[in-house]
Parts: C-alpha cells; structure tokens; sequence
C-alpha cells in the first residue's frame, strides 16, 4: 500500500511527546473512531515504532505503516479494526 | 582470500543488523540484564540507580555551599554513580548505532512533568532504600522481602500515575506540539555518521577501564564497563519498567513485565549461587526497609515515574538517547534524592520505616527459593489473565 496516498480520517500531533504518552492519546482517540477509519499520527519518539505496531497487533487493529519525513518526524498510519 | 573477506564483511553486517536495527524482545534483554546483574554482584555488589543520584544531590549542594561537609567519594569512584555514567553512556553509544539518537525536545509542560516526577521518585527512591532497580530489582534479586513491597508500591502507583494523565489528557490541553521538529536539511546530517561515532563511544569507554586499571581503581573501571553493558542491553531492549508496572493497567499488555519477571528468577538464582556458596556474604544487599518504607517510597516512586515516563533506569538511558524531558527527570531526582535520604538517615525516621528481612532467614534456602518463583509464577497467571480480560484496564 501507498502510505503517501492514504486519506486518513482522523489526526493526532503528538510530536515532542515521549512514551506513554502518544500511545495514550492513541488508544483514547481510537476508542472515538469507527471501524475501518484510518488513523494519522506525527509523532517523534523513538519508541512509538514498536508500541504502536504491538498495541495494534493485540487489539485487531491494523498497523498501515509509517513514513521517517525529512522533516525529523514520523507519520504513523493506523486503521481501526 | 577475496571470498572470505567477502564472506567476513557479510557476517559483520548481519551480525550488526540484529543488534542494532531491530528491537530486541523484552525478554532477551531481560536475560541478558540478570547476567549482567549478576556479573555486577560478582564483581563488586548489587546494582543500584538511585544511590548514584544520591551521590551527584550531594556533590551539588556541597558545590553551591548548603552542605558543609564533601562527599566521601567523587563521582568517578563512587561505585553507583559509575555505573550510572556508564548506563548513560552505554545507552548513548547503542542510539548511536542504531541511529535513534537525536535531541528530543518536548512541550514546556513536559518538562515541567519530568522534574515534578524526577522529584518524586527522589523521594520515593529515598524512602525505600532504592529506585526501580535497587529498592525492586536488586532487592528482590537479593531475596530482599522489602522488594515484594516496593513492587506492591510500584504498581499501585503507576496505577494513580496512569489516573492523573487520563485526567491531564482531559483537563489540561497541550494542543498541537507542532514547530518540535528538527530541520534536517540545515548544515550537515550528522545522523550518517552517527555509527562511527557509537563506536568510538564504545572505544572511549575501553580505554576508560584500561585507564582505572592504570589508577590502581580497576574494579570501578570494571563497574564503567558493566554499567555501559546494561544500557546498551537496556536502550536495545527498550526495557522499561515504568512500562512494565503501567501498561497492566493501560493497554492490558504486560510483555515487559514478563520480560521482568524472567530476569528476576534469573538474578536471584544467580545471586542465590553466590551468597549460599559464600562467594558473597549471604546479607549482602539486604537493607531495604520492610514494609512501610519499601511500600511508600514505591507508591510515591511509581507515580513520579508515570509523570516522568521514565524511572531511575529508564531515565537514564532515555537521557542517553537525547531526551531533555528525563534529563530533567534526572536533575529531578538527585536534588530531592540527596536532602531527603540525609533526613531520614538523621531524624531516626528509618527506624520506623522498617528494616531488611532475608528470606531464606525465614524460610530456608530451599523454601525461600520455591516460594520465591512460586510468587513471581502467580505473578505471571494473573498478568496473562489480565491481558485476555483486560479486568485491571483503566480505561
């Protein structure tokens, strides 16, 4: 899939924020999202990488990826399953 | 002779790859964090953050005139705050090489959580003889009652911490961090460099040792190296015990707290080898105050780490990592660590906080370590009931 094309449905800044606290605000916006939606997160900690793709992989979410822009952060693409 | 240059090359490379670009699982840098726990016991005695931090408190406040007597030791020969230089460092180098290094800037609210909660768990820290690692990890490793109270502690305060930033997420909006982004496209990108640079670090840190050994300081050259070691292991681990204490709670996950759990039974059969083979004296490391200390100062510990989003460990290697927010966690810390393990030293107030109990003491080697991974196991069942059914979720 093409994460460049993807229209998300929803969007979440959480750039400058370190664990847990993107994946906190995460969960809580996705519990407002309706299946299928898709989910975009900037986001600049490291750690974000795995805790996102393992929060998805146990709630039957699906993890679409993510972008490393030039910019110095991460987009994450996230589809409420 | 090409081919095998060749071949030599290929294996460097994949060698490489799997220690620096994937996430270790938690569970192997849990085994690995108990060799080395043990290897540190071995070597010289139990691993501790917090002391450490004790050490820098009181070296700043007798720098700035509040105190009027100087430290005992420097900061490069006191045993913990060595190992902490060299977690820091080590975590700094691993970064490096796997190129997650960067300066992580946060909102000013951020910061402000990072001190607020280095200064909790400076108290809490104070309170219960140790931090995440001393008060818990070693404590337990020990076969230190006092640690199964800290734990007790430590989750229920990461489970008020978890509370409070639910309740921030409502009530206090940070909006957009935007403009926190680092333009890569000024100057030069520094990042392709960065694996040259780990490797110095790890080259620095050799010559360090070498250089302890020169000074006749050898073992603390050795505790440099052993600390570098866990906060490479820690940093490619991502081991957190702030996460493994809070995401029971939060996502109902507790992969990190196996991760935990594993390196415990190991650093405790370890460490059981050496005291009942009296390679180290069976007490040594049993100090931690049972109950009220180890129970409070884990409360108070667990939340400050929760606002910090890091612990005494995890602080310092996401400090390595380039994050301000836990190096003011870190300032955090030693400034409330070192005045207030002072008083209660002083006031008496630790004879009421209660003292170190052995476990095999009560119970004998053999009862003491059954029980001992009898708890840990039920520990186990209850988390992995917890993830299926989400009952302790908060939210």
């Amino acid at each position: 899939m093409n994460l460049q094309e993807i229209q998300s449905d929803n969007f979440l800044d959480a750039r400058g924020l370190s664990c847990p606290m993107p994946l906190l605000k995460t969960k809580k916006t996705l519990k407002n999202m309706n299946s299928g939606e898709v989910l975009e997160l900037w986001g600049t900690d490291p750690g974000t990488k795995n805790d996102l793709s393992d929060y998805c992989k146990r709630n039957n979410n699906e993890f679409l990826g993510y972008l490393d822009l030039e910019e110095g952060y991460t987009k994450f693409y996230i589809k409420v399953g | 002779m090409q081919k095998e240059s060749g071949f030599l090359r290929q294996e460097l490379g994949r060698g490489y790859g799997l220690v620096f670009q994937q996430a270790w699982p938690a569970w192997l840098s849990g085994i690995f964090l108990a060799i080395l726990a043990v290897m540190l016991f071995m070597w010289w005695h139990a691993w501790g953050v917090a002391g450490g931090f004790a050490n820098w408190g009181d070296w700043f406040y007798h720098l700035l005139g509040i105190y009027d007597s100087s430290p005992e030791k420097s900061i490069f020969l006191h045993g913990m705050s060595v190992s902490n230089i060299g977690l820091l460092v080590g975590a700094f180098a691993s970064a490096l090489l796997s190129r997650q290094f960067g300066v992580h800037r946060a909102p000013k609210f951020e910061y402000l959580k990072g001190l607020a909660g280095g200064a909790l768990m400076g108290v809490g820290a104070a309170l219960a003889a140790g931090c995440n690692v001393g008060g818990f990890y070693s404590a337990l490793g020990m076969l230190d009652l006092g640690g199964f109270m800290m734990m007790l502690g430590l989750f229920a305060g990461a489970y008020l911490g978890l509370l409070y930033l639910l309740w921030e997420m409502e009530n206090i909006g940070q909006g957009a961090t935007g403009g926190q982004h680092v333009d890569k496209n000024k100057g030069t990108d520094w990042s392709k460099a960065f694996p040259y640079i780990g490797g110095f670090v790890f080259l620095l840190i050799l010559t360090s040792f070498q250089a302890y050994s020169w000074l006749g300081h050898t073992k603390m050259g050795g505790v440099l190296f052993l600390g570098f070691l866990i906060g490479l292991v820690m940093h490619r681990g991502r081991f957190c015990f702030a996460n493994a204490f809070r995401e029971p709670f939060m996502t109902g996950d507790s992969t990190m707290m196996r991760g935990v759990i594993i390196s415990l039974i190991l650093y405790a059969l370890g460490a059981a080898a050496m005291k009942w083979a009296y390679i180290q004296p069976p007490t040594a490391g049993i100090y931690h105050p049972f109950w009220i200390g180890s129970l409070g100062g884990g409360l108070i510990f667990g939340f400050g780490m929760l606002l910090a989003g890091g612990c005494g460990s995890g602080s310092l290697w996401r400090a390595g990592e380039g994050h301000l927010k836990l190096w003011l966690a870190l300032a955090g810390f030693f400034l409330t660590n070192s005045p207030v393990s002072k008083f209660i030293d002083q006031s008496g107030l630790s004879e009421y906080l209660g003292q170190g109990i052995f476990i095999p003491n009560i119970l004998t080697w053999q009862g003491g370590l059954i029980l001992f991974i009898l708890v840990l196991f039920g520990l186990f069942l209850l988390l992995r009931w917890n993830e299926e059914t989400e009952n302790f979720v908060a939210f």
